[in-house]
């Protein structure tokens, strides 16, 4: 039996947030010769944060 | 930077090009699959003036072509895992041609075919729990400079308490989420400012399921969700096996 709670589950659209802590945070790593190398995401977290913080006091 | 380079995707087995016809990819360029052996990536031509490693860096500071990109992969990596298992590539991972991408799959080789057996059947389910909004004491009306100084130090400590309790919890619940799940992996809880939300973010995990388990899965998230303040409790999903395709580089 199922009980019904206010677990509400989220399907499509995921938020950007979301997504980006799977797109930038995981994923398989295959080395290429021009994989752009994202060993720096925690370098470019840190800029999208910024960037988004901006973005809300814009508003 | 001048040329086109090979956008990746994600890893699946062979499957044919046609299925992807309807489906647009990163910037309007269409979907491709390069082959080898037992593995496929699909995969789109880009333009390097967009995908440089200068120009991805310039383009990374800007949130709408974030934006974009990341939903173009997401929609691509989404209908290649409807057709069959899949390894999401992180976002922006190019290489020169389809000839490259060839070679790193002959690399890849078993190991490929090993992680996609792990996947075969399973989905990523995200799990958030948030906090308590602190209230301090201190604000509210002291009747003295001593009164309020003491206030707020029993708020510095209630404050640490209340973190230490809250991290507690949010390492139990991970643990007793995670014996539903085939493996689980947190990631940093979001800044606030990112997630708009104005309560802390205790835990941000994500964990692998068994799509035949998923009910029982959702009811070990109901179980945690009672046992809570109401709306602490926040799942996503089903996704894409995106935090669970970590594989060494070849």
């Amino acid at each position: 039996m199922t009980v019904p709670t206010d677990t509400v589950v989220t399907t499509r659209p995921a938020s950007l947030v979301d997504l980006l802590d799977r797109l930038l945070g995981a994923g398989a790593v295959v080395a290429g010769d021009l994989t752009i190398s994202l060993a720096g995401v925690d370098l470019i977290t840190v800029q999208l944060r910024t960037l988004i913080a901006t973005v809300r006091e814009d508003r | 930077m001048t040329g086109t380079g090979t956008y990746m995707y994600a890893i699946t087995r062979p499957l044919p090009e046609s299925a992807f016809a309807e489906v647009p990819g990163m910037l309007g360029s269409p979907v491709r699959v390069v082959s080898d052996r037992g593995l496929a990536c699909v995969v789109s031509t880009v333009d390097l003036a967009d995908f440089g490693e200068q120009e991805l860096r310039a383009n990374l500071e800007d949130l709408t072509w974030v934006e974009r990109v990341s939903r173009a992969h997401d929609d691509v990596v989404r209908s290649v895992a409807g057709l069959g298992t899949t390894a999401p590539l992180r976002l922006a991972t190019v290489c020169n041609d389809d000839a490259s991408v060839q070679q790193r799959l002959r690399r890849l080789g078993g190991r490929g075919e090993k992680l996609l057996s792990v996947l075969d059947g399973r989905d990523e389910w995200g799990l958030k729990l948030l906090g308590r909004v602190a209230q301090p004491m201190a604000a509210v009306a002291a009747s003295s400079g001593a009164e309020y100084l003491r206030r707020q130090r029993d708020d510095f400590a209630n404050r640490d308490e209340l973190s230490v309790a809250a991290s507690r919890r949010a390492d139990d619940v991970y643990t007793f989420v995670a014996t539903s799940a085939v493996a689980a992996r947190r990631h940093r809880p979001q800044d606030a400012r990112l997630s708009g939300l104005a309560r802390p973010m205790l835990l941000n995990a994500s964990f692998l399921v068994d799509r035949d388990e998923a009910d029982a899965f959702r009811r070990s998230i109901d179980a945690v969700a009672q046992a809570l303040p109401p709306d602490s409790v926040q799942l996503t999903g089903p996704w894409p096996a995106y935090s669970f395709t970590a594989l060494e580089d070849g």
